[in-house]
C-alpha cells in the first residue's frame, strides 16, 4: 500500500522538476507537455475503469454507479487531452484555446460532478447543517474571489465572448466539484476512505489551481505550451489515479 | 425463554445487517463481510452475535458515514421486530439494540 505513494511522490517530484528546468530543453518540454497529458489522463481513466470492474463484477449498487460516472467524466477529459495533443504535435496549431477539446473538457464535469454528488448523497446523514453550510459558505466565497480575480485580465485581454466564457468556467466548475468532494472529505474524515477522498481533493485542488493560472495567463498572453501551470494538469490527473486505486484496495 | 429470545433478535439482526448492508450494493455488502473475516475473523454467520466488532469495522472504514450504514441496518432490525423506529439524540448502533433487547425481554 505504501508502494503507490512512494511511485506517486516519485513522478511528482519528477514533473515538477522536468517543468522547473525545461530552460536546458525547450523543444523536449513543448513535446512532453502535449504528450504526456493524454498518458496520465489515460492511466486515471484505466484504474477508475478498474475500479467500476470491480464494483460492477458482483451486481450493480451505488459504488458501481458512482464509478460509472467518474470513469466516463475521465475519459471525456482523456478525449480532451487528446485532442489538444492532436491539435498540437500534429496539426502544429501553438495554442488550441477554446477548441473542440473544450467541448469534452466542460462535458466530463457534468458525469465526474454526477459521480460525487451520488456518493456524498448516500452519506448525507452524516454531515450536519452547520459542516454543509460552512462548505456551501466557502465554495460561494471562493466562486465570487476568483471571478472578480479573473475579471480585470480577462476583460481586457479583448477575448472572444467563447473565451471569456471558458475563462471563467474552468474554475467555477473546478470550485463546484470541490466543494462536494469536501463534504465527502469530512464524512470519511475518520475512517480509512480518508486518505481516498484527501486525494480526491488535492486532485480537484491542483485543477482549482491550474485553471485559474491558465485563464489568467492566456489572457495576458504568458501562456506557453510547457508552462510551469500544466504540471499541475498532471499532477491532478496523478492524484485522481491514485485516489481511486487507494479507494480499491481500503473498500 | 430468554435464549429463545436472544435467538429470535440475533436471527433478526443477521437478516437486518445482510439487507442494511445492501445500500453499499451487493460488491459492497461483500467487501464488508470479507474485511470482518480478514481483519477481526469473523465469520458472516457470526457477526449478528458480535455486533461491537461490526460497527467498528463499519466506523474503521466509513468514519461518520458508518452511521448511515448502521441506521439503515437498525431500521431493518426494528421492522422486523415490529417496533416503532424513532430517532433519539446521542443514541448509537448498541444503545438502539439494547432497547431491541429490552422490547423484546418485556414482550
Amino acid at each position: 500500500m505504501l508502494g503507490i505513494y512512494k511511485v506517486g511522490l516519485i513522478i511528482a517530484v519528477g514533473l515538477t522538476l522536468l517543468y522547473a528546468f525545461q530552460g536546458f530543453y525547450p523543444d523536449f518540454i513543448y513535446v512532453f507537455s502535449n504528450a504526456f497529458p493524454p498518458v496520465i489522463a489515460g492511466a486515471a481513466v484505466v484504474t477508475s475503469g478498474l475500479s467500476l470492474e470491480r464494483y460492477w463484477r458482483r451486481a450493480k449498487g451505488p459504488f458501481s454507479t458512482v464509478w460509472f460516472y467518474f470513469t466516463l467524466g475521465l475519459f471525456l477529459w482523456f478525449i480532451g487531452e487528446a485532442i489538444w495533443a492532436g491539435y498540437t504535435l500534429i496539426l502544429g496549431v501553438e495554442l488550441p484555446y477554446p477548441s473542440i477539446a473544450d467541448a469534452f473538457w466542460i462535458s466530463g464535469y457534468i458525469p465526474f460532478f454526477i459521480g460525487l454528488y451520488v456518493y456524498v448523497k448516500l452519506f448525507s446523514h452524516a454531515l450536519t447543517k452547520k459542516a454543509v453550510a460552512i462548505t456551501m459558505l466557502v465554495a460561494a466565497a471562493l466562486t465570487i474571489l476568483v471571478s472578480v480575480a479573473l475579471l480585470t485580465p480577462v476583460l481586457k485581454a479583448e477575448e472572444d465572448l467563447t473565451t471569456i466564457v471558458m475563462d471563467f468556467a474552468y474554475p467555477i466548475l473546478d470550485l463546484a466539484l470541490l466543494s462536494t468532494a469536501l463534504l465527502g472529505l469530512i464524512i470519511f474524515w475518520k475512517g480509512k476512505l480518508r486518505k481516498s477522498w484527501l486525494l480526491i481533493n488535492a486532485a480537484i485542488l491542483m485543477d482549482v489551481c491550474a485553471d485559474i493560472l491558465f485563464s489568467y495567463t492566456t489572457a495576458k498572453d504568458l501562456y506557453y505550451c510547457g508552462h510551469m501551470v500544466d504540471v499541475l494538469f498532471d499532477l491532478a490527473y496523478l492524484f485522481f489515479l491514485m485516489a481511486f486505486y487507494v479507494h480499491t484496495k481500503e473498500f | 425463554m430468554v435464549t429463545q429470545k436472544t435467538e429470535v433478535l440475533k436471527k433478526a439482526l443477521a437478516e437486518a445487517i445482510d439487507e442494511g448492508l445492501l445500500m453499499l450494493g451487493e460488491s459492497g455488502r461483500d467487501v464488508i463481510y470479507f474485511r470482518l473475516k480478514q481483519s477481526y475473523a469473523l465469520k458472516r454467520e457470526d457477526v449478528s452475535s458480535n455486533p461491537e466488532i461490526f460497527v467498528n469495522c463499519l466506523r474503521e472504514i466509513f468514519g461518520s458515514g458508518a452511521g448511515v450504514i448502521e441506521r439503515a441496518v437498525i431500521k431493518k432490525l426494528y421492522d422486523k421486530l415490529g417496533i416503532e423506529f424513532k430517532e433519539k439524540k446521542d443514541f448509537g448502533f448498541m444503545e438502539y439494540l439494547n432497547e431491541a433487547r429490552k422490547f423484546l425481554e418485556e414482550g
